[in-house]
């Protein structure tokens, strides 16, 4: 059965709780479900302060302050209309236990205290599921770690001395991950990707998707992830006993024993898309699966369009996303 | 919708239909409506003659598990004549398994797009441009160039919609002319 979860207002989630400690989870930070409209700052600064200690020897790891060089980028504006919620609204306040976490924390219960989340959640139209939508969020800065990787001492401002920065930019295929409109450069270089400024220092790394972050790569213990919530679990049909963990725009299986990548499940966009906003740039051609395209046609009054696991309608004129359904048969 | 386009089967595209079994219609007729495969779109791509560069950098990455689940995704995949073309190099050397992804996620964007659906849109455009996110977070830009349908990155490459698509279970392959990143682009 399709869920169709809110029309016409706004979802928001209120806050997390940040300041609890998850050091001893391996540094991760978790990050927040769909409705969370943060734009990098404060969910990251959360990371910061999430962070283990550092065991690379460079110190002051954490996540970047991100800027977003691609994301929610607007054609014609950058104007983001938020509609006021409607008539019809019900509104839900609930402090829990994240539903979609509970699974993930059971398997893991020796690793420290349990993320408590408040919610508050408006919808109309609210059928017999009553958790809320949940999507994944890329990170504005490809969530790169600020600091010097693992095994760089920190020196002066960045993390190598120029010459061997030098050496890491001199990487081949480095243009599958140039960015435009920016100054800062990505340079490749034994499964990180690493950031450098225009004096060649080193500003901020990540483990990349077929680098470090490849089927029998163990995961890299600084680095934070999101676990799968229970529609995606649904979603996807991961029934298996691994660890399911977002991070950058993909959905990898690890095994909870060894920590090692089992799997690459999906490719996601990670766009953040919300009821009563706008939709984003970059979803103007009616995409909706084959198997559901009898019940999502475009009309005149309503748009569909697909992202990472949901369907959205959207208004044609206003661009604002009216509903987010599942898709769960 | 605005053009019929002619229904000239290039030999490519014969080739594609004979090796993939897909039901298309006509390749590179934007509006013919084509019917779906029974076969993923990892099954699809193995079985695709002249797509074996493609194939192997997503065996290389590690994504064909991607490519055979749930989905749904749209794959623009360039022939191998492209990946010649763009002097990329080899993209089964396994110490390319991290730039075999990175290409791969720049060829890739959500859901089902048919033919038909983005010549739908482009002709509802005012601009008669329109926009898909791709899985590198960045933008492709879709525009009529003729009879034929462009594609453009971000990084300023271009590519034609040719051939045949085929149409998965779990999405659809979009054969274009070259790659959609640009190796002078750093």
């Amino acid at each position: 059965m399709n869920k169709i979860i809110p029309a016409a207002a706004a979802l928001i989630v209120a806050l997390s709780a940040p300041q609890i400690a998850l050091a001893q989870d391996h540094g991760r930070g978790h990050g927040g479900d769909h409705a969370k409209d943060d734009h990098g700052g404060g969910r990251q600064a959360a990371r910061n302060e999430d962070r283990g200690p550092d065991r690379s020897g460079g110190g002051g790891n954490g996540r970047g302050r991100g800027h977003d060089d691609n994301g929610a980028r607007g054609r014609g504006g950058e104007a983001r209309a938020v509609i006021a919620p409607v008539a019809r609204v019900e509104a839900r306040v609930a402090e829990r236990r994240n539903d979609d976490r509970r699974r993930d924390d059971h398997r893991r219960e020796d690793r420290g205290p349990v993320r408590i989340e408040r919610e508050v959640v408006r919808t109309v139209d609210r059928r017999d599921d009553r958790s809320p939508i949940t999507v994944f969020r890329i990170e504005p800065d490809r969530g790169l770690v600020t600091g010097c990787p693992p095994g760089l001492a920190k020196k002066g401002n960045g993390c190598l001395p120029p010459g061997q920065a030098r050496q890491i930019a001199r990487a081949r295929y480095d243009y599958l991950w140039a960015r435009r409109n920016t100054d800062e450069q990505y340079r490749y270089d034994d499964g990180y990707l690493y950031r450098v400024d225009r004096g060649g220092s080193v500003m901020g790394w990540l483990p990349v998707l077929g680098g470090a972050l490849a089927p029998g790569a163990v995961w890299p213990t600084q680095y934070s992830y999101q676990p799968v919530p229970q529609y995606y679990t649904s979603y996807y049909g991961l029934n298996d006993p691994y660890d399911y963990r977002y991070a950058n725009g993909a959905l990898y299986g690890v095994d909870p024993r060894t920590q090692a990548i089992t799997q690459v499940v999906a490719l996601l966009t990670g766009q953040p898309i919300n009821v009563g906003q706008q939709m984003p740039a970059g979803y103007d051609v009616y995409n909706v699966p084959y198997a559901y395209r009898d019940q999502y046609v475009d009309t005149a009054d309503s748009w569909y369009r697909y992202n990472d696991g949901y369907v959205y309608q959207v208004d044609p004129t206003t661009q604002l996303v009216q509903a987010a359904i599942q898709l769960l048969t | 919708m605005r053009t019929i386009m002619r229904r000239a089967l290039t030999p490519l595209a014969v080739i594609l239909l004979a090796a993939c079994g897909g039901e298309e219609k006509a390749a590179g007729d934007a509006t013919a409506e084509t019917q779906p495969s029974d076969r993923t779109l990892a099954a699809t791509l193995q079985n695709a003659d002249g797509y074996g560069a493609l194939g192997a950098a997503v065996r290389n990455a590690g994504l064909t598990s991607v490519l055979d689940g749930v989905g749904p995704y749209t794959v623009f995949a360039p022939a191998d004549a492209a990946f010649t073309a763009a002097g990329t190099g080899d993209f089964t050397d396994p110490s390319l398994r991290a730039q075999s992804a990175a290409l791969l996620r720049a060829h890739i964007v959500p859901g089902a797009l048919t033919r038909r659906d983005i010549a739908a849109a482009i002709e509802r455009d005012a601009d008669g441009s329109v926009q898909m996110r791709s899985m590198a977070n960045t933008l492709l830009t879709f525009t009529r160039d003729g009879e034929a349908i462009t594609v453009a990155s971000e990084s300023g490459a271009r590519a034609r919609l040719t051939g045949a698509e085929n149409v998965a279970t779990n999405g659809v392959l979009q054969p274009v002319d070259a790659l959609l990143v640009r190796p002078d682009a750093s």
